[in-house]
């Protein structure tokens, strides 16, 4: 890998990580689209984006909220897709590789939530003088400036060392460390699905998951087609259960008697 | 509640649309432990704090150092609650008597529960459903690059897009129409509805990416039976993807973390593998 791009493969960490812009938290730090773009620079656009899509696997329902971050999928997405492409690593070697090294990265993450308290008492500051246009500066350039310094830096390191070292690393694996690194990246993928579970595997929606489970097992139909269905099933549902509620509700009242605050969504 | 008109009102819809920009695009550039979005906030009232109190800059410096305090929501369904302090300072400057701390109390009375429905439907519900779709589209065949660009490009349109009008709808609708939504059967339905969906996406997404087999073997009078091909296919293919799938929910339900259970299937993993347990 040349050092043109390990530092790409930096600043597009930095980008991911840092939030700049903020939509980069739902796109850009997603491995499937920060492992596209890795493949890009790297020449091999496909390859990214299916390390990428693998790597995601793990990261389905992975939650960020009230400033925590269990894992830092960003750096995952980055390193995992240069390795696989510069060391030829297959997709679930990568990932068994690229989730510890999603750990690590979390420092970074907590790192810059801590510091980027100086910048806002410069922001109290700068208001309290009257000098609102100066906020672009406490909130955006120098905690961003910060920011890069702290993810470009590791992460362009990491790229361009890793990616000498990574090919004569999986060389001294061969046997039975790469088939352990398989097994391990073909359970991961099971924390994506189940963490993204706790919020959906709910109620009357559960029998749902076997349905989907059992059709995919018996038809081999694509995931797409089964997501129609499922939104189509959803629906059905819905409308069952809807349409039943006023029929239960007027058979508990007695017949023919007119009730002014009846509701039909009462109960 | 009917939409306001625009000429009894201070902010033209320009600098509206610029605030809202700022907010989706610079919430968390500086996101940190002390304010959270504080700062953000503060910056948001950036484009309409001129035309609130055009000449009076004492004024300005009270509303702003007031918007700095602590602040933390989900930025796509918190926007509203942008719009609706934006609507209140404005009816403040306007002349009415809206005391500082109601103003402040609303926002953080508000950002509770939106940020709870927020984290919940937009990174538990609607993220991992599209990202399910666009990673098979992608693994699909030998491979595109096609699942990765539709993914980037419709969550941006719909962050952006769900962003501003969730703020619009805030500026306009006030706190009672925001409460209102929040407790009404509506988001419940729709709600039960994207996770029938999403079960439904997990199923299948169990079968097709998540990978365990048994590597065991018995010999029973010179004859080789292999558990994978003579008890677990016989019975029920990827049966072990979906027990290891459910076992894994099981370990969270208990409170377990995520790296906890990294650190599990890594040992698994490692056991397994050198047993030949699992191949």
């Amino acid at each position: 890998m040349s050092i043109v791009t390990a530092i790409l493969c930096g600043i597009l960490y930095w980008l991911a990580e840092a939030n700049l812009p903020f939509v980069g938290l739902w796109t850009l730090q997603r491995p499937l689209v920060c492992g596209f773009i890795t493949g890009c620079f790297l020449g091999d656009p496909v390859t990214g984006a299916v390390v990428g899509a693998t790597i995601n696997l793990v990261y389905l329902g992975f939650i960020s909220a009230g400033g925590s971050m269990p894992a830092d999928m960003a750096l995952a997405g980055v390193l995992g897709t240069a390795y696989a492409i510069t060391g030829n690593l297959d997709a679930n070697t990568a990932l068994a590789i690229a989730v510890p090294l999603g750990l690590l990265g979390t420092i970074v993450w907590y790192l810059r939530m801590t510091i980027d308290s100086v910048f806002v008492h410069m922001g109290d500051k700068w208001v309290a003088e009257g000098k609102f246009n100066k906020l672009y500066l406490s909130n955006v350039i120098l905690p961003q400036i910060f920011s890069a310094v702290i993810c470009v830096i590791p992460c362009t390191l990491a790229a361009y060392f890793g990616a000498d070292y990574i090919q004569s690393f999986i060389d001294l694996c061969a046997g039975k460390p790469l088939q352990i690194f398989q097994v391990i990246g073909g359970l991961m993928p099971a924390l994506g699905i189940a963490i993204t579970l706790q919020y959906i595997f709910k109620g009357e929606a559960r029998i749902f998951l076997f349905l989907g489970f059992m059709i995919a097992t018996v038809s081999g139909m694509s995931l797409i087609e089964q997501g129609i269905l499922g939104l189509i099933a959803a629906v059905i549902y819905i409308q069952v259960t809807d349409s039943k509620k006023p029929a239960v509700a007027a058979a508990g009242a007695p017949a023919g008697a007119y009730d002014p605050d009846y509701d039909p969504d009462e109960d | 509640m009917a939409k306001k008109e625009w000429k009894q009102r201070l902010i033209p819809k320009k600098a509206l649309f610029r605030a809202s920009m700022i907010w989706e695009t610079w919430v968390q550039t500086c996101y940190n432990y002390e304010r959270m979005m504080g700062m953000a906030c503060a910056h948001t009232f950036l484009p309409v704090v001129k035309y609130l109190y055009p000449d009076n800059k004492e004024k300005q410096i009270d509303l702003m150092t007031r918007e700095m305090e602590f602040f933390n929501v989900h930025p796509e369904f918190g926007s509203c609650i942008l719009g609706l302090a934006i609507s209140l300072e404005e009816e403040k400057a306007m002349g009415q008597d809206i005391p500082n701390e109601f103003i402040t109390n609303i926002k953080t009375s508000l950002m509770g529960p939106l940020a709870g429905v927020g984290d919940t439907i937009w990174q538990g519900v609607i993220i991992p459903i599209l990202l399910a779709l666009c990673i098979d589209i992608t693994r699909s065949g030998d491979g595109n690059i096609w699942g990765a660009i539709v993914y980037a490009v419709v969550m941006f349109l719909l962050t952006y897009i769900f962003s501003y009008a969730n703020f619009m709808f805030g500026y306009n609708a006030g706190s009672d129409a925001i409460m209102d939504f929040l407790e009404k059967g509506i988001l419940n339905k729709l709600l039960k509805a994207a996770s029938i969906m999403g079960c439904m996406v997990m199923g299948g997404l169990i079968v097709n990416y998540v990978s365990v087999t048994c590597g065991l073997t018995i010999a029973t009078s010179g004859a080789e039976f292999s558990l994978q091909e003579s008890l677990f296919d016989a019975v029920l293919p990827n049966i072990l993807p979906l027990g290891a799938t459910l076992g894994v929910y099981g370990l969270l339900q208990k409170k377990w973390t995520s790296v906890k259970v990294i650190l599990l299937m890594v040992v698994v993993g490692i056991i397994g593998g050198f047993f030949n347990i699992l191949v």
